[in-house]
């Protein structure tokens, strides 16, 4: 089970505006065995559902999705759950078992800082991956949290995106 | 070139509704159709969604086009007028964005480019309202992704006791009673002729 870490002073383990913090990452998973069509659905989802669970029980209060997209020699198949309570989904299609599949996995859930995302993430992957004798190699990451003020007036955002545009007139 | 947000929370069904919505819309060839996606993360996963789906989209990634990418998308908005100049462009933003806030950041590409800035058609998950609206800091997005809408979408209704689709829409409608409501399900297609009609018209 991956640890709760540290959310600071907050109470309610929220750093940002509305609490959102997400996590990507894809990774190559090798199998030994080929794995068919249903058995890659099946995996997906019991991978996005571990997620899922890992992320409520470090603390988040609600799921806003956990989505993936995996790619094969032969087809793709995607799988991804809106939280613990609403069960999970796949679709896509693979012409014949495989043995490699690269995996896109994003991560975005309410009330844990991104790092917690990320342990819940990373160890739904490996847990899931271990009970079906998988190899996982990651091989890119990328962390974040929205720390946008979703509260701003008008006038303050027509003068941010005017000042981003000066800013990259400048540097032409 | 006329632009459409496709907005609302977390896993509403934006992607799955944007790919029937470009297709209905494309009509087979007879309108050209572009489409943007912005995701958070620099891991893009609608963007492949909807490249098997057969379209060809734009994936702005690394921050919401609403604020930290505002100016990516400007310039991507200018950037298709000028080289593939579409009929439409349906933008789906983040779900965690903010509808005024992406028009606002789409009208900067008309300094550029001739574009029209058209409606926010605002999902709604019927299958989570109150996870959605009850607690603080998760409903006061919600909220105001709410408020925003020119048209409230109530999503999945396939997934939902219809006996319980008024309640929802009503609790919805508490924070928007200007906005028309459409009841929707992108797998049934259930109201979608109405949202490519609301699309096709334009309007905000």
């Amino acid at each position: 089970m991956a640890e709760s870490t540290d959310i600071g002073n907050t109470d309610k383990g929220c750093y940002t505006d509305h609490g959102v913090s997400g996590y990507g990452v894809a990774v190559r998973l090798t199998c030994k065995q080929a794995m068919a069509e249903e058995q890659v659905k099946e995996m997906a989802e019991t991978m996005m559902m571990s997620i899922a669970e890992k992320c409520m029980d470090l603390g988040a209060r609600a799921i806003g999705h956990i989505k993936s997209h995996i790619r094969t020699e032969c087809g793709t198949v995607k799988a991804d759950t809106i939280g613990t309570s609403h069960g999970t989904y796949s679709s896509g299609s693979l012409a014949h078992p495989v043995k490699d599949l690269y995996f896109a996995i994003n991560s975005i859930v309410q009330g844990i800082p991104e790092d917690a995302v990320k342990a819940a993430t990373l160890e739904g992957i490996h847990e899931i991956a271990d009970q079906n004798d998988i190899f996982v190699m990651k091989e890119k990451e990328h962390t974040y949290f929205d720390k946008f003020d979703f509260l701003m007036s008008k006038e303050e955002h027509q003068q941010q995106l005017e000042d981003q545009f000066k800013e990259g007139e400048e540097k032409k | 070139m006329e632009i459409t947000q496709i907005a609302g929370f977390l896993g509403c069904g934006k992607t799955t509704l944007l790919l029937k919505l470009a297709a209905m819309i494309a009509d087979g060839g007879k309108r050209k159709v572009a489409l943007i996606v912005n995701e958070i993360g620099e891991i893009p996963v609608d963007g492949k969604i909807i490249e098997e789906g057969g379209m060809t989209v734009k994936d702005i990634g690394g921050g919401c086009i609403c604020c930290e990418v505002a100016v990516s998308f400007g310039k991507t908005l200018v950037a298709l007028y000028k080289q593939f100049n579409p009929d439409y462009v349906l933008v789906e933003p983040t779900g965690v964005a903010i509808p005024h806030q992406v028009k606002t950041a789409a009208k900067m590409g008309m300094r550029d480019a001739k574009l029209t800035v058209g409606a926010a058609i605002v999902l709604f998950d019927a299958t989570r309202p109150a996870e959605l609206l009850d607690m603080d800091l998760l409903g006061n997005l919600v909220v105001n992704q709410v408020r925003d809408a020119d048209y409230l979408a109530i999503s999945k209704i396939d997934a939902v006791d219809p006996s319980e689709l008024d309640d929802i829409a009503r609790r919805v409608q508490e924070h928007n009673q200007t906005a028309e409501t459409v009841f929707i399900s992108a797998f049934t297609g259930e109201g979608l002729d109405r949202l490519v009609e609301i699309i096709l018209d334009g309007k905000e």
